[in-house]
């Protein structure tokens, strides 16, 4: 009995081994006709909440509006969404699921390893287009990662145009001693080289780099090295908020006044609110303008959206700022591709990505912006102001 | 009715599967599991590769910690070394038949070194020179640039057998199921071997089973080494999985998450690894399923089951822990059992 069985068990598997590889599914990408689908992985749960939710309604927004708007060439934009709790694992099941129910046009994903994870899947399947929230530099890659684009400058870009600013401010007498503290993760040291290449070719000088962890750190020792290297300026990067305030509060109490700045994701309400408290106007590179401001037909299309879809939303975060922004690329990539009567294949859509050279964000950056290289390497200085407790511009445009 | 099983042998009584029953559902069981992808969904294919990878790191686990009853939260860095190991080797040309069992032995021969303390030290103590380990090698992962690609991470050519790719999830699924079902069957043997004993033996009461002839020493460090191999072999797969990876992974949220499916499933049982990691990675991705339907009927509810997902779960692990700590494999014996004496007795 054991024997036959044994044979069996091998007999199936040997069948089903040899039929399955080749049971590959065909996958089709969206025909020109029907709505265009826009399908995503949203942190909406998980430690990355807090972004994830503005990025879900930032894209789901802007998916409505365009659609009472008319839509893409008369097409609907539909939104498929699911929360990945920022699970690595549940992104890509995500990713896998939407891909085969709904053929997507398109993917917003949560995070740097999520499009790493996906690139060879969304790539075979030769229909899909990414972006999402990170500004990773290896994201922003058109020949690995053909089908990804990066809302905004990566991180090194952010630096280089921090540099760039700190060194026309200063021009006169002497160059101001600056000093790195950021955290031990990806999105605390990817900036970092490209920034510390750019102040050297600047010549100013980095007094200081100091790598903490992401949370739960002693900042006593830390505010020592600086109290050390005695900086005029000390950059924060990797940080939503803490330890930047408990930083301040030490180095206040050690006799340090440094000027405090920060790029992305650092220059949130919750952390220039938290800095106003302790008396320090943080300073920064944004890659978009700010929710508030009114010089922006997109940015007052966003708050007339929100003032009448999600009246409890006060404030316009820049995470929803950037999943808006993403949608906005994609539907310029489908119309580019519905103009040009090209359907939607990944090399038909990267090469209307590429293709956008000057292309008008409706405000969102102040100047016509380049994404031939996957990425928009814009940026502007912006400064906590106390009077109208918010950040305000600082500087022009800076384009690297 | 089946009232009982009668072994009228101890080789009888030693067999994998112990009645003709249980060998024919388990026929079933690999029939429909080894057929799943020329029926299964892009999505349901995927979460089973994902499941049956964590499944070989469980069965791991669950010998170090099930068997032998030392605590280790090193594992979840362990699958990282299997993974990092595979990309390094991928790149330098070695093919995946031999890179995936350099995989497991790397892992193993790091799993000897931490092992080490556990010769001086149990339980919680135990746990946290374990942690000392998960940090140093998480550490390394993100500085050894040239090796692991520092923080941006790493990618993983394909897997290649002599000329046939293992590219999307269908091919990827055979190779998965393939090495777990070797690695579940390994496992239950190893319980039924010398070491296996020795391995119960220690977890009882190392030493009583030093005084018994258990040389404390070697299994020890045994267990550790082939609880970390199974690691190293279920990292290799994740990175052919995934084609990328970054250190981000190795969390130590992944190891706790290992651990969990070990005492959920049932420590000690090949069962309990499998059940363990299939609860661990279903019942979130249910939860969010039944939140996300539900919003079609309710809207607006999504938003609000959505977060309670998360206190479901943890809620259902202390409510196994409270309840059944034998875990989900005691449960499945218990129907099994039903099942058996139905209608006589349930």
């Amino acid at each position: 009995m054991t024997r036959i069985t044994r044979r069996r068990i091998v007999q199936g598997l040997g069948a089903a081994a040899t039929l399955g590889p080749f049971a590959i599914g065909s996958s089709q990408g969206q025909t020109q006709k029907g709505d265009i689908v826009i399908g995503a992985a949203q942190p909406i749960t998980g430690v990355f909440s807090f972004a994830g939710i503005a990025m879900n309604n930032g894209i789901a927004d802007y998916c409505a509006w365009r659609n009472a708007k008319g839509g893409v060439m008369g097409r609907k934009l539909k939104y498929v969404a699911e929360d990945s709790g920022f699970k690595l694992d549940q992104s890509v099941a995500i990713f896998k699921k939407i891909m085969a129910a709904e053929k997507p046009t398109f993917f917003y994903g949560e995070s740097t390893q999520w499009v790493k994870a996906i690139t060879a899947d969304a790539v075979a399947a030769g229909h899909v287009m990414t972006s999402s929230t990170s500004l990773a530099t290896v994201v922003a890659d058109p020949a690995n990662v053909p089908q990804h684009f990066v809302p905004g400058p990566t991180y090194p870009r952010l630096h280089e145009i921090l540099m760039e600013y700190i060194a026309k401010t200063y021009s006169t007498g002497a160059k101001p001693r600056i000093a790195y503290v950021y955290a031990d993760t990806e999105f605390g040291r990817d900036g970092i080289p490209g920034g510390k290449a750019r102040a050297q070719k600047l010549g100013l000088p980095i007094v200081e780099e100091i790598v903490t962890k992401q949370a739960g750190i002693d900042v006593a020792p830390e505010v020592a090295k600086l109290r050390r290297a005695r900086p005029d300026i000390v950059i924060f990067q990797g940080y939503i908020l803490a330890p930047m305030p408990e930083f301040v509060r030490q180095m206040a109490e050690a006799g340090l006044n440094p000027k405090i700045m920060g790029t992305a994701w650092g220059l949130d309400k919750p952390a220039y609110d938290a800095l106003a408290k302790l008396g320090v106007n943080l300073t920064g590179a944004s890659m978009y303008r700010y929710g508030h401001e009114t010089d922006s037909a997109m940015i007052n299309n966003m708050r007339e959206h929100l003032a009448k879809n999600r009246p409890e939303v006060k404030f316009i975060s820049p995470f929803y700022v950037s999943s808006w922004l993403s949608g906005m690329v994609f539907a310029e990539i489908a119309e580019r591709c519905i103009k040009a009567n090209k359907p939607f294949t990944l090399a038909n859509m990267k090469a209307a990505l590429e293709g956008m050279k000057d292309w008008d964000s409706g405000g969102i950056f102040g100047q016509l912006v380049d994404l031939s290289s996957h990425q928009i390497p814009v940026g502007r200085i912006y400064a906590y102001d106390p009077g109208k407790q918010a950040m305000e511009p600082a500087s022009g445009w800076i384009k690297v | 009715m089946r009232t009982g099983v009668f072994h009228e042998s101890f080789r009888a009584e030693e067999r994998l599967w112990d009645s003709s029953t249980q060998r024919r559902w388990m026929l079933a069981f690999l029939l429909a599991l080894f057929t799943m992808p020329l029926w299964g969904s892009d999505y349901l294919l995927a979460m089973a590769c994902i499941v049956g990878i964590h499944v070989i790191a469980t069965l791991g686990l669950n010998l170090t910690t099930g068997n032998a009853g030392l605590i280790s939260l090193a594992h979840g860095a362990f699958v990282g070394v299997g993974c990092y190991t595979v990309a390094w080797l991928g790149k330098h040309g070695v093919p995946f038949w031999l890179a995936l069992p350099a995989a497991g032995l790397l892992s193993a021969a790091l799993g000897l070194v931490v092992g080490l303390p556990s010769l001086r030290v149990k339980g919680i103590y135990l746990a946290v020179a374990t942690l000392a380990a998960h940090f140093v090698l998480t550490f390394v992962f993100r500085e050894w640039e040239p090796v692991t690609g520092g923080v941006p991470g790493t990618s993983i050519p394909r897997a290649n057998l002599f000329g046939f790719e293992f590219h999307g999830d269908r091919r990827n699924f055979y190779l998965i199921f393939t090495v777990a079902f070797v690695a579940a069957l390994a496992a239950r043997n190893l319980g039924r071997s010398r070491f296996g004993r020795a391995f119960v033996a220690v977890r009882e009461r190392d030493f009583s089973a030093e005084i018994l002839g258990v040389h404390l020493l070697s299994t020890k460090l045994l267990a550790f080494a082939i609880g970390a191999f199974y690691a190293g072999v279920a990292g290799g797969l994740l990175g052919y999985f995934y084609g990328a990876i970054t250190p981000e992974y190795f969390a130590l949220t992944l190891s706790v998450f290992y651990l969990a499916a070990v005492i959920v499933g049932g420590l000690g049982t090949v069962l309990g690894s499998i059940l363990g990691a299939l609860f661990m990675t279903f019942v979130p991705e249910a939860l969010r399923l039944a939140a996300h339907l539900s919003s079609q009927w309710f809207p607006g509810v999504a938003a609000l089951l959505l977060p309670m997902g998360q206190v479901v779960f943890g809620a259902l692990i202390i409510g196994f822990l409270v309840f059944e700590p034998h875990g989900l494999a005691a449960i499945w014996g218990r129907i099994r059992r039903t099942f058996h004496l139905w209608p006589f007795k349930t």
